[in-house]
């Protein structure tokens, strides 16, 4: 088993205290930047040479997006928002560290708000996640009283002030833009890019946006140097201890931490981990990363490294590690009109193509498993879900939403037929309400 | 020009060779074709330059750009995906391709996205005609729709309501923002908001608040479908078969630049015509429903009182009287007897000829009075402009010389008592609030004889001993002078009804009975004369009156490429 770096104190009693966090050699890495003279610009060299990419989704390089605040803000404050409105289907990574170990996390938005010269730092939490805001906002109150938040932090004269937002049930929130124009107070739709939020983020000044994860990744690369972090991983730019939310069919769910690059087979089989299906049914199809990645089949998963390019290969995305087990019982065409249903809910409806277009595809996909549908109905499925994407809208939420849909109807276009032409599930698979009964059972 | 540079040292200045022109026009390529476009438009204005249109339902030039129907998708070389056109700033070499496989696809798709939850009313909806869903669809679209499903209801949000003018049906609206955007940025109220998400949005107003402010028909304008329309304007005629005649807003001293839409001799609605100076794409509510003010008419006929009787009689006849008595009082008491009075709701031309008239007959007792009125906003291009006077010619109405000269009393002197006329002639009897006071009607009334030119009756018609019927602004041309002292020229929409004629008219014949001026002159032989005469007025000539776009409800035109 490897060593456990961002999930190392939970599970340890009152987690979430200052002291223990103190015991624990917490805030290190805060006093080694500034007892031992660190720039920003030092703290921005040592991330971008530990590669860590961005854990929220995208998997962009962190020190890089740093590098694009301009060097001469213009008079203008530079502000941090720490991105916590964990809100892709089978994510829940960022809530546990948020509600096991919230100084670790504070500790990272610390350090780089240090890094771009902010003064002012947001954690915009999502509004379902009571518990860990209120946690957060404990956590910096402990860190204002030690003199890690605050005026003129450990003597350093730099001063930060830390505030916890939370969101009000909008998963689009947690596309960046979306998410600054949230935090303004306004509707949360994502904003036309460029300008990026390097250069007008919130309040029309530079920002930005980093996961939860991805904080609390800086923290150890402070501690422990970048070459260790670039070292943990399959290359050093699929590199460092990533966390992975395994939900679905298997016989132990959970967050698991592991080096990036975990073999899914090992994810969900390992003694360490998933450890095989449950009821030892057989693998269906795999989600890798969230609802908005495409489904992978059991011979897909047979040499699946879980890391950004690992994934990319297999023409679907690491996303936010949330790796969704379907077992053979699943119903495909129901799966996916699951998915149509979250997306179709959480548009946020400004683009045409993307408010017109989840809707519908959702009616279609509900038609079919209804044992509704007609021949033609597969291929429009793929048909507009080809228009909507691809830079018809602002942002990407239209290409997540026709992830699921293209890659069902893609791997799994014979049991879609069979849909359309039984008008029911395959044989031997369980329908909705037998699944919906047998977890009322259960419970 | 040359720059002062600090480098060189003072008295050595060398000759400074000329500094290049600096451009200020881009080169754009569009579909291939190099096109100079002014910098600082949007690129869907810029194409309008090539001659090419790129359909939009969002887009509007003085509304920020939100990107968000996503009909104006183009390719642009060097971009792997589409782009939106209105969100692609303007850069010199710019090369844009609007005819390629993919952009009329992607045409199609929002057509289509567009459609599926519209309800195709056409038939019973007032935007039918000026529909840019309807242009778009016909020019992008694909004539069958995939869509099998229900469409989207908005139960409740329908046929409702939501301001004093204007009626929201959610079930045909596309989303495109530009009634919040207008309410948000340029009323600057913000009534009007996105509700829920999704396939479910809906625009409604905060907390059912009215959509209340003082140019709430413009967020029906500027709707490029039929979900908000004006309650005035429903149902009553199918838009193409109204004419458009441009002309000049009466309601007040800003002058806003409209258009009378009418047939058969009936206005039906104004809508502002674009002028980027005075009102540029709006208009107030006020302005905009004063259209129906326009179909009243009460004074039929001429009528002259004899012996406390009204009797209808031929206006020529009406006019001999009014001379006679003019003439008459001349020769008994000099012109300090006659009291011409003007209007602010008369043009340039009318007024001037009233002041032509007291000029021949040595008068020096002239006026022109309105009241003032709550003060009235508008949003030009650049600036708001402000009017407080109740009528469209105040400006006009001096600068044609309608104040008492030297010696000469003006209407206060007339009301007070301190002037007694003989004869008074009120060039128009809505001149002011004044004319409904039965008091200061009873003081005018003083005079042996009064004579008035009216289309609506009030006391003072009531009162007159000589009543000449004229027309509405719909029926005559001219020219206002508006507070920025800018001189706009109305059409003639219709020809008045028999016998009743324009105000210019009916005084050309009564100069003429006096024995000055040319039955055959028109109002641009008036204006020729105003040019000669008036000071200030030199370059006002009929090119320079020519101004003003005429536009379609829910359209822009831009300026520039027109």
């Amino acid at each position: 088993m490897s060593e456990k770096v961002l999930l190392a104190r939970v599970g340890r009693g009152n987690s979430r205290s200052i002291e223990t966090y103190l015991e624990d050699g917490g805030y290190a890495a805060l006093r080694t930047v500034f007892t031992g003279g660190w720039t920003p610009e030092k703290l921005t060299d040592e991330v971008k040479k530990s590669g860590l990419r961005g854990r929220g989704g995208a998997g962009f390089p962190t020190g890089l997006k740093w590098t694009f605040v301009p060097k001469d803000t213009k008079g203008k404050p530079v502000y941090l928002l720490c991105n916590a409105d964990e809100s892709e289907p089978g994510t829940f990574k960022d809530r546990l560290l948020m509600e096991e170990d919230p100084h670790q996390v504070l500790e990272g938005v610390i350090l780089s708000s240090y890094a771009i010269k902010c003064r002012s730092a947001y954690i915009y939490i999502r509004g379902e996640f009571y518990l860990g805001a209120r946690i957060l906002d404990r956590a910096i109150e402990e860190a204002y009283a030690k003199g890690y938040l605050g005026e003129n932090i450990l003597g350093s004269g730099y001063s930060l002030d830390v505030t916890v937002h939370r969101g009000a049930g909008a998963y689009i929130c947690g596309e960046e833009t979306g998410l600054i124009e949230s935090l303004e107070g306004k509707r949360g739709q994502p904003r036309i890019k460029p300008p990026f939020p390097a250069v007008w983020g919130v309040f029309g000044c530079p920002t930005i946006v980093n996961n939860v994860e991805t904080l609390a990744c800086v923290v150890h690369i402070v501690n422990r140097g970048a070459e260790w972090f670039a070292k943990i991983g399959r290359n050093e730019k699929n590199s460092g201890p990533k966390l992975y939310c395994l939900s679905g069919h298997v016989n132990r769910p959970g967050v698991y931490e592991a080096p990036m690059g975990l073999q899914m087979k090992e994810l969900l089989f390992g003694s360490d981990f998933g450890q095989g299906m449950k009821d030892g049914r057989k693998v269906k199809a795999v989600i890798p990363g969230g609802a908005s990645a495409a489904m992978l089949t059991p011979e897909e998963i047979e040499d699946c490294p879980l890391d950004f390019d690992g994934l990319a290969a297999k023409k679907s995305m690491l996303g936010s590690a949330a790796i969704i087990v379907m077992n053979e019982d699943t119903c495909i065409v129901d799966a996916a009109q699951n998915l149509a249903k979250f997306f179709s809910h959480e548009s946020c409806g400004q683009c045409t193509p993307c408010r017109e277009g989840t809707p519908w595809l959702h009616k279609v996909l509900t038609r079919i498993e209804n044992g509704e549908g007609r021949m033609h109905d597969i291929d429009l499925l793929e048909k507009i879900s080809n228009q909507m994407a691809n830079g018809m809208t602002i942002c990407v939420f239209a290409d997540a939403a026709i992830a699921p849909v293209l890659s069902s109807i893609g791997k799994f276009r014979d049991e879609f037929r069979y849909h359309v032409e039984n008008k029911r599930c395959l044989p031997g698979v369980k329908s909705r309400e037998s699944r919906v009964e047998s977890l009322a059972a259960h419970a | 020009m040359s720059t002062p540079d600090s480098k060189t040292p003072a008295g050595t200045a060398p000759a400074a060779p000329p500094s290049p022109p600096v451009k200020d026009t881009f080169t754009v390529l569009f579909d291939g074709k190099p096109i100079e476009v002014p910098k600082n438009v949007n690129l869907i204005e810029a194409a309008k330059f090539a001659g090419i249109e790129i359909p939009h339902f969002c887009f509007h030039p003085r509304l920020s750009v939100v990107g968000q129907c996503r009909m104006c998708l183009v390719e642009i070389e060097g971009i792997p995906k589409i782009q939106a056109a209105c969100t692609t700033p303007l850069k010199d070499g710019l090369s844009v391709k609007t005819t390629t496989e993919k952009v009329v696809q992607s045409r199609a798709a929002n057509m289509e996205f567009l459609l599926i939850n519209h309800p195709l009313d056409c038939p019973i909806c007032d935007q039918a005609g000026e529909c840019k869903l309807q242009d778009n669809s016909f020019g992008y679209g694909d004539q069958r729709s995939r869509y099998d499903e229900k469409k989207r209801q908005y139960a409740g949000f329908d046929r409702t309501m939501i301001g004093p003018h204007v009626i929201a049906d959610m079930t045909r609206c596309i989303q495109c923002t530009r009634c919040i955007r207008f309410c948000q940025e340029i009323a600057g109220t913000g009534e009007l908001t996105f509700l829920d998400r999704g396939g479910r949005t809906l625009v409604w107003t905060h907390d059912g608040k009215p959509l209340a402010n003082d140019w709430s028909g413009c967020a029906a304008d500027v709707c490029p479908v039929g979900a908000l329309t004006t309650k005035e304007f429903r149902f009553r005629s199918r838009v193409w078969y109204l004419h458009k005649t441009p002309s000049v807003c009466p309601g007040c001293n800003i002058g806003c630049n409209i258009s009378v839409e009418h047939r058969d001799s009936v206005v039906y609605r104004f809508l502002p015509r674009l002028n980027p100076d005075v009102n540029d794409y709006w208009l107030c509510d006020y302005g905009r429903f004063l259209s129906e003010s326009l179909n009243l008419r009460d004074i039929e006929k001429a009528s002259v009182r004899e012996a406390g009787q009204a009797a209808d009689t031929h206006v020529p006849a009406a006019i001999q009287k009014i001379a006679a008595q003019i003439r008459q009082t001349l020769e008994a008491s000099g012109p300090g007897g006659v009291f011409l009075l003007g209007s602010a709701n008369l043009s340039n031309e009318e007024n001037y000829l009233l002041r032509k008239i007291a000029d021949h007959l040595s008068c020096v007792n002239r006026d022109a009075v309105v009241d003032k009125s709550r003060a009235r906003k508008m949003k030009s291009k650049t600036v708001w402009v402000e009017g407080d006077h109740a009528a469209a010619n105040y400006a006009g109405a001096k600068d044609m010389g309608l104040s008492p000269l030297t010696g000469g009393y003006g209407l206060e002197d007339v009301l007070s008592g301190k002037a007694r006329p003989e004869v008074i002639l009120a060039a128009d009897a809505a001149f002011s609030q004044i004319a409904d006071d039965p008091g200061k009607v009873a003081a005018l009334r003083r005079a042996r004889f009064l004579a008035v030119a009216a289309r609506n009756a009030n006391e003072l018609t009531r009162a007159a001993d000589v009543l000449l019927p004229a027309s509405s602004l719909a029926e005559k041309e001219g020219t206002f002078t508006n507070v920025q002292g800018r001189v706009q020229k109305f059409e003639r929409a219709f020809l008045p009804k028999p016998p009743a004629r324009p105000h210019w008219e009916l005084l050309l014949l009564l100069a003429v009975a006096l024995g000055w001026g040319d039955r055959n002159w028109t109002p641009e032989d008036l204006r020729r004369q105003i040019q000669a005469e008036v000071e200030g007025y030199a370059d006002v000539t009929e090119e320079e009156l020519k101004g003003g776009i005429v536009m379609k409800k829910g359209a822009f035109v831009s300026v520039g490429a027109i």
